[in-house]
């Protein structure tokens, strides 16, 4: 009988290269994981012993988290991250989402160069554009502010999220537009009120990337903030530990912990909207 | 038409959008446009050509100075060590993530119980902030304390502890196993939406020939795939040729350069000697080399669609 399975198991030799394959990449991409929250779980003075052990036996303590989650300027650099992600994800959704919609639904002449030129923006050496943005910034007066951040941010994740946006609108009826249009509708509402509700599934995912890519972004968050009190996360994280002479690592792998956890549940709940989106995008009938 | 069905209707959206559906499409499209003209398509023309002044970060003024800065980096005897890093450290990223990520997704593609809750774990790799993982190699890598010492040790292999992140060929090792960590996710997200295309029927009839797996997976998911694979490669080394957080956090571009690569260098010459035309300079002779590997991507698209 032949497996209903893309690689045949059924003989004993491939089922024992699976099995093997499966532990070697297991440990390599689960060890890792693994070790940074048990370091982070363990007393900061006993990760220094020669003879500290690969799973949790002894103590287990919280004090790192609380020592992350207590210190000030962590909270600091979490806030700020929090508004620039935030302001970041909601402008690079709806400027996506309208450029999407323009490219799918309109025909006009230069679409097809723009289509192009939008798709090649993440592709660009980010430090060379870095050059003249931080000299632009300073000129306008914009350098140590958010806004030269999430004004960046907003268009380098404008490819991903256009094209995303772009097949959501593809996959809809024109059947669904032209029928608002002899309703009355005008262009704009059929717009906010009757497309773009039907893509929240596909907004969100946007949104989430949006926000992620603010979030773990370090290249110019370090370049374009300057005072320590307006640093993002991943600067601030840097800054903050790698100047210690002594490194604290109990206490970096909990920071570490804890700056992955809004990200990580962002993209829990972008898993669950792709899928939903996805069934959705076979709405036409 | 429906301009005049606009007009028909009458109301007052109408004459406040009183465009034709051509210009509106325009206009929703603007923004996105405005933000690539501002923030790419200026900085990037305005960068190649600073590489022709001599312009500093602090010191006010530019001068025209030709092809000095080209002269200057390339006369530099860092500057081959900078391309053969990047050389290096792109196509081992690219090699472990991808020969990684694509038996990770055949693995993950067989559908055994669990592999949904394995995809997911896997993929906070990649979503997690760079610092932070950087942060975690440094850890695993640690000279005293790192868990690889440790285990290194227990299983006999050594009896000594290696500075990992202070030897030359072992700190660029570690770059190359922690950035190819955080994109193996990545491309088994992508190989694995390339293996749930894949038509299962010719899989079953090569079997019924009396195909073997190897047979199976070089004759039609490797062709089949083609498209995706070439597109994931692409972009991987696109990305990774633009790689800047976890080199820095890990060791700056060192020990003695040797982790330096393009990003690096620009950065290092632009924000810490306060040189722009020199960084310029670098940056225009990367953009040559990034430039080849987008256009192959552009046509691979194109070719796809």
């Amino acid at each position: 009988m032949s497996s209903k399975r893309l690689i045949d198991d059924g003989p004993l030799r491939v089922k024992a290269v699976l099995i093997v394959l499966f532990v070697l990449i297991g440990i390599f991409m689960f060890f890792p994981m693994y070790w940074m929250v048990l370091t982070a779980l363990r007393p900061s003075t006993e990760i220094f012993s020669r003879d500290v052990g690969l799973i949790p036996i002894g103590s287990t303590t919280l004090a790192n988290f609380r020592a992350v989650i207590g210190d000030p300027r962590i909270a600091r650099y979490m806030l700020n991250s929090v508004f620039v992600s935030g302001s970041t994800s909601v402008a690079t959704t709806l400027i996506c989402a309208y450029a999407g919609y323009s490219f799918s639904k309109y025909r006009y002449p230069g679409r097809r160069p723009l289509m192009f030129v939008v798709m090649t923006s993440q592709m660009f050496p980010f430090a060379v554009l870095l050059l003249t943005i931080y000299v632009m910034m300073r000129f306008l007066g914009l350098l140590d502010r958010y806004m030269a951040l999430v004004l960046s941010y907003v268009t380098f994740t404008l490819p991903v999220g256009t094209w995303t946006l772009k097949s959501f609108f593809d996959h809809m009826p024109d059947s669904l537009i032209e029928s608002a249009k002899i309703d009355g509708a005008s262009r704009v509402s059929i717009l906010h009120r009757i497309i773009l509700p039907l893509t929240i599934p596909g907004m969100i995912s946007v949104a989430v990337y949006g926000f992620v890519w603010s979030w773990n972004d370090l290249l110019y968050a370090l370049t374009l903030i300057t005072s320590p009190e307006r640093r993002t996360l991943a600067p601030g994280l840097v800054m903050t530990y790698m100047g210690e002479f002594q490194r604290h690592w109990a206490t970096m792998m909990a920071a570490s912990v804890w700056v992955s956890v809004p990200v990580t549940v962002g993209f829990v709940l972008l898993q669950r909207f792709f899928v939903q989106g996805l069934t959705a995008g076979a709405l036409k009938g | 038409m429906s301009r005049s069905r606009n007009g028909r209707t009458g109301g007052r959206q109408a004459v406040r959008t009183g465009l034709s559906d051509a210009q509106f499409g325009v206009v929703l499209a603007l923004p996105a446009a405005l933000f690539f003209a501002g923030i790419v398509l200026y900085p990037f023309a305005n960068s190649l050509i600073m590489s022709v002044f001599d312009r500093s970060l602090i010191y006010p003024g530019t001068d025209f100075t030709g092809l000095r800065n080209f002269r200057r980096v390339l006369s530099d005897p860092n500057f081959p060590g900078v391309a053969r890093n990047t050389a290096v450290f792109v196509s081992g990223t690219t090699a472990v993530s991808f020969s990684l990520g694509f038996t990770w997704a055949l693995i993950l593609n067989q559908g055994y119980r669990g592999s949904a809750f394995l995809r997911g774990l896997t993929l906070c790799a990649w979503i997690i902030p760079g610092a932070a993982i950087a942060f975690l190699w440094m850890w695993i890598f640690h000279g005293q304390y790192g868990v690889l010492n440790l285990v290194l040790r227990r299983i006999g292999l050594t009896s000594r502890n290696y500075t990992w992140l202070g030897t030359r060929q072992f700190a660029v090792l570690a770059v190359i196993l922690a950035r190819g960590w955080q994109a193996m996710p990545w491309y088994m997200l992508l190989l694995l939406g390339g293996l749930k295309a894949i038509n299962f029927d010719q899989i079953e009839a090569a079997r019924i020939d009396g195909a073997g797996n190897i047979r199976v997976l070089r004759s039609i998911v490797v062709p089949g795939m083609r498209q995706i694979i070439g597109v994931t490669l692409l972009i991987g080394i696109i990305m990774s040729l633009q790689h800047f957080d976890i080199i820095w956090v890990m060791t700056q571009g060192g020990p003695a350069r040797a982790t330096t690569t393009f990003s690096v260098e620009v950065y290092r010459h632009a924000f810490q000697n306060y040189d722009l035309g020199r960084a310029a300079a670098v940056g225009v002779i990367w953009s040559a080399i990034l430039a080849v590997f987008v256009l192959l991507n552009l046509r691979a698209r194109r070719n796809g669609e």
